[in-house]
């Protein structure tokens, strides 16, 4: 396969870098506006500038990325947009402390070592 | 082809009534859905679970999937349908679905798929008309702090849904060669343009989105851009102040121990975190390490130095 032959090089995506508007999001994350509007509304993502009106929203690629996630939990689990709003925000909170129960544990086990 | 037990995916009887079956989908559902999941092999039973449910919800699949069953697996495990089966209640008939199949697996398309036509999943006539960019594809690159500090080059795999010759869609693996910048943090995501799943009726490829995993590292672990490591000193050294040599990631340095230091004390080190436009620094924890066993010498003069600091109560604060 000729995928193999060369060397791609990616383009990093930051808070301070790529943006996407409200027309790009609902394409990539296919869904209608409304949907994208109603999550804002309801803070399950934002929009770089939220003082602006709904025309000229840009988004970065973690709401991206946090759109696709609430389109699968709610095609595959049902769930309504305030539950999906509290297990977004339950999620995360389990990746934040999973993340840091496990530096903890390393740390701990560094502490605990046998020099 | 491996036979496929439904009733064992779901973890329901075989005479489970639909109520039970939906209920037990459910559950199994929210507990392996791959974004709730911390399970590395989510992905394939939430497919495993979709795929027994499509089937079982459905009375007259069911059915159809009892009697398959009831011929039965091969003694190696293997399956073939009986001769001149055909379903009646597939997706090849064009029936309303609001599953996605095209993830299903090849025991269930034998058994519930059409085989004729433009196949499932494909929008049958409409894709003359149909423009649609294609999906983004979701991968994720587990890195070590290494690659992280110096940038790296990696292979990507992931598996993208296209249309072959006949209409059908179909999986196919990718792998591509990626360069990855220096500087890169935990569940930052990168992107490659065009490298997604292609269009359909001339609309643009999806984008390939790289998220990155950061693999644990057994002497520094990571905060944000901080490296954090831990360091032992010998008591004098922290007693008395020291210069001593710490690692860094892909080198060392010499840092300065301040006299009278405690264990737990943080040194930190400006600018030798994480490489980027704000680099992140390297914070030393230091901890005092005790000799498993001391010479007499050692332990004549620990014994004057007992003597010697004998108003220094470390338990002071212990309300003993």
């Amino acid at each position: 396969m000729s995928d193999n032959n060369s060397i791609l090089t990616v383009e990093v995506m930051d808070s301070d870098g790529s943006t996407f508007t409200l027309h790009e999001v609902c394409e990539r994350g296919e869904c209608h506006a409304e949907f994208v509007i109603k999550l804002v509304s309801y803070g399950i993502i934002a929009p770089v500038e939220p003082t602006v009106e709904a025309r000229q929203w840009l988004f970065d690629v973690a709401a991206l990325a946090r759109l696709h996630k609430a389109r699968r939990l709610q095609r595959d689990l049902k769930m309504n947009l305030p539950g999906l709003a509290m297990s977004l925000e339950l999620l995360d909170e389990v990746q934040d402390m999973r993340r840091e129960v496990d530096r903890l544990s390393r740390q701990l086990q560094q502490l605990t070592r046998e020099w | 082809m491996d036979f496929k037990d439904y009733y064992a995916v779901l973890g329901v009887s075989e005479s489970a009534s639909p109520e039970e079956i939906k209920k037990s989908y459910r559950k199994l559902a929210r507990k392996y859905h791959p974004d709730v999941s911390k399970e590395g092999n989510a992905d394939e039973k939430f497919k495993d679970l979709g795929e027994a449910y499509e089937v079982l919800k459905d009375p007259e699949k069911r059915g159809e999937y009892d009697q398959l069953r009831k011929y039965g697996a091969q003694a190696d495990g293997s399956f073939q349908p009986p001769p001149g089966w055909h379903s009646e209640s597939g997706f090849g008939g064009g029936g309303y679905t609001d599953a996605d199949s095209r993830q299903f697996s090849d025991f269930f398309e034998q058994m519930f798929g059409g085989g004729q036509g433009p196949g499932r999943g494909a929008g049958g006539g409409f894709r003359q008309n149909v423009r649609m960019r294609g999906e983004d594809v979701r991968a994720r690159l587990p890195l070590f702090l290494e690659e992280v500090f110096n940038g790296t080059e990696k292979q990507v795999s992931f598996a993208v849904h296209e249309a072959d010759k006949q209409g059908r869609i179909v999986a196919r693996q990718k792998t591509l060669k990626v360069k990855i910048p220096a500087g890169m943090r935990e569940g930052q995501h990168l992107r490659l343009k065009g490298q997604g799943a292609p269009g359909i009726g001339g609309g643009a490829p999806g984008d390939l989105l790289v998220e990155v995993e950061l693999a644990p590292h057994p002497l520094f672990s990571v905060e944000g851009r901080d490296v954090v490591v831990t360091v032992p000193v010998a008591p004098w050294e922290a007693a008395l102040g020291a210069t001593i040599t710490v690692p860094t990631v892909g080198s060392k340095v010499n840092v300065k121990v301040p006299k009278g230091t405690s264990s737990g004390r943080k040194l930190r080190l400006k600018g030798k975190g994480l490489p980027g436009k704000h680099p992140g620094d390297q914070i030393v924890i230091l901890q005092i390490a005790i000799p498993e066993q001391h010479s007499a010498e050692a332990e004549k003069l620990y014994k004057q130095l007992a003597e010697a600091e004998k108003a220094f109560n470390p338990r002071s604060k212990l309300h003993l």
